[in-house]
């Protein structure tokens, strides 16, 4: 349907027409203006509602704005003689008049009031347009921000937490384990330890735990695994009475790591039960591997506790690492949303065992043998509120780059600590979960390193549903 | 500013709750009670067991005055003995809870090994 009109600006700022264009009816969904033609016209809408957007070429779509009744478009690119900047689309059954862009010029020209009008329209469409980009650029920048803050922020609150819970912890823990206890126990050479093993003048004991014993131990020693000490030593005395071996028999005790003195401190606790002749083995802590004969059980794995849930979550990163290899994906922020939840979960759930016991997990740092013993405790306190926060961070979407970066920094630190022990064959569990965990296997390592990927994902893309920086974002939103 | 401080009281309020959640854990009070060992320990009597229902544990050699002290939970009907030095030992219940087969190693092991085996039978209920 057309017909003639005239034009002139509305005091609300809408613009009639008499006797000028042609009035046209378009059903909703029609494109009426495509971004980046030739301009030929100029519209004014009469009823109806038409939907202004941008497409880039890959099909990504940015709305702009809704025009109603008394609304025109089309006037910036017969202004300029540029390509349409947008597109419009009706959003329901348009009425709209079209305008020539001779028609267009010859209004402008007769009609200042008009033209002027339009000028100011433009310039506020162009100012308004500047303080949007400039919301949203500073939105952006902000949620790219890092500081060293951020790292200071997480590993401030989970040293901080870390040592306020432990005072009121009921199963709390030095922070330096066995920290101004003097070393009264005197060590035996290896050279003199083997004099006495094949003259048979002493015992051996080893302070391991049984699962070290089982795999290698000296010939003949008996196993008394110091942090069960209480619990065994009436059987270790019912074996020494077994065997004849009177309590004056010295016993040369063994199996200390880097990470604690477990030799020295099963002496102390045999000293203390009145055995007078005790030693330590000294020299390197695998020396009595090569200088003494030893009794060998390989091929027995250690014992593990399935981590139920939080061990099948575990897997669902390494299948998010196959949708990284697809980049489109890879980029996604709502990727990284997904991301971000799992890792955070898991990471809560791995957290708080740890948080409450913090004496098993200390021992089974200690079992990796690669923390010095100075700083077992105060890792094993530390580090499970450092996952807790990370962890809460990403869940909740605050400082969400720095958590990421922390977490993965955890898995590279998880990565190397399970690939020495497979190395070393050592029989041990995983320890991620305080008294349960998986073995240390390859499939263990291929769970980091799929978590590992996970948070590179979040530290690189991620930008929606975060609770700070410019506030809670629900998609991305158009600029 | 109050947004900064509503994030952080939402932060601490999951902090605690996570805590709480996770320090309930399962009802120990099917498994409180006095527990004494099938077979006499390392020559010296009997081992007797109490399970207290706020968690702690006392285990005690007949010929023997000491009494040591443990923490214990239950999860995944399994029962955690846990010494201060932060070594665990797993107790699994039997017979409805009549008799709990206590695995000494440390580890965790499919089945008890037969010789660090303990086994418990209930004698009453919380002492």
């Amino acid at each position: 349907m057309e017909g003639k009109k005239t034009a002139e600006a509305g005091e609300s700022g809408g613009l009639k027409l008499h006797h000028l264009g042609h009035e046209v009816t378009v059903p909703p969904g029609t494109r009426i203006v495509s971004q980046g033609e030739s301009p030929e016209f100029f519209y004014v809408v009469q009823s109806g509602r038409v939907r202004v957007f941008r497409e880039t070429r890959d099909r990504i779509r940015t709305e702009l704005t809704e025009l109603g009744p008394g609304s025109y478009f089309g006037e910036v690119a017969l202004v300029t003689g540029q390509p349409r900047t947008a597109s419009v689309e009706a959003a329901e059954e348009c009425s709209l008049i079209k305008v020539s862009k001779e028609e267009f010029d010859r209004l402008l020209d007769q009609n200042p009031q008009l033209a002027r009008h339009i000028i100011q329209q433009l310039a506020n469409w162009l100012v308004a347009g500047d303080r949007r980009l400039e919301t949203e650029t500073v939105h952006q920048v902000k949620l790219r921000q890092i500081s060293w803050f951020d790292y200071a922020l997480i590993i401030g609150l989970s040293i901080v937490f870390a040592l306020v819970f432990n005072l009121y912890n009921d199963n709390q823990i030095p922070l330096i384990y066995g920290r101004g206890v003097k070393s009264d126990v005197p060590k035996i050479s290896l050279n003199q330890a083997l004099e006495y093993y094949q003259n048979k003048n002493a015992l051996f004991v080893d302070a391991r735990k049984s699962n070290f014993f089982d795999q290698r131990h000296i010939k003949d020693a008996l196993d008394l695994p110091d942090v069960f000490f209480d619990l065994q030593y009436p059987m270790f005395q019912f074996m020494l009475t077994q065997m004849g071996v009177a309590k004056e028999k010295p016993l040369i005790v063994y199996g200390g790591n880097t990470s604690r003195r477990i030799d020295v401190n099963l002496a102390r606790l045999l000293m203390e039960k009145g055995h007078d002749k005790v030693m330590v083995l000294g020299g390197n802590y695998e020396g009595w591997e090569r200088a003494l004969p030893v009794t060998e059980k390989k091929g027995k794995a250690a014992g593990a506790m399935p981590l139920g849930l939080g061990g099948i979550m575990e897997w669902v990163p390494v299948s998010i690492f196959l949708l990284l290899l697809i980049p489109p994906v890879r980029r996604s922020p709502y990727l990284s949303v997904g991301c971000r939840l799992l890792l955070g979960v898991i990471f809560i759930d791995f957290a708080l065992s740890k948080i409450m016991r913090p004496a098993v997990f200390a021992l089974n740092v200690v079992d990796y043998g690669m923390m010095p013993s100075w700083g077992v405790n105060l890792w094993s306190l530390v580090l499970p509120w450092g996952e807790l926060i990370a962890g809460l961070f990403l869940v909740l979407g605050i400082r969400t780059r720095a958590a990421a970066t922390m977490i993965g920094m955890m898995n590279i630190i998880f990565i190397i600590g399970l690939v020495n022990a497979i190395f070393l064959g050592l029989p041990i569990n995983c320890g991620c979960v305080g008294e349960v965990g998986e073995p240390v296997t390859w499939w263990k390592v291929l769970k980091n390193m799929g978590m590992l990927f996970t948070a590179i994902q979040i530290f690189l893309y991620d930008r929606l549903f975060v609770l700070d920086r410019g506030g809670f974002v629900w998609r991305e939103r158009p600029i | 500013m109050k947004q900064g401080f509503i994030k952080w009281v939402v932060v601490l309020g999951l902090v605690a709750g996570c805590l709480a959640l996770w320090g309930c854990g399962e009802s120990r009070a099917p498994f409180a009670g006095n527990y004494r060992s099938e077979e006499p320990f390392a020559d010296k009597g009997h081992i007797e067991l109490l399970l207290k229902e706020n968690g702690e544990a006392t285990w005690k050699l007949e010929q023997d005055v000491r009494e040591l002290k443990f923490k214990w939970k239950v999860e995944a009907g399994r029962l955690f003995f846990y010494t201060r030095e932060g070594a665990v030992m797993i107790a699994i219940p039997t017979e409805g809870g009549r008799k709990l087969t206590m695995d000494m190693s440390g580890n965790w092991n499919p089945s008890c090994p037969v010789n660090q085996c303990v086994t418990f039978i209930r004698v009453s209920g919380e002492g």
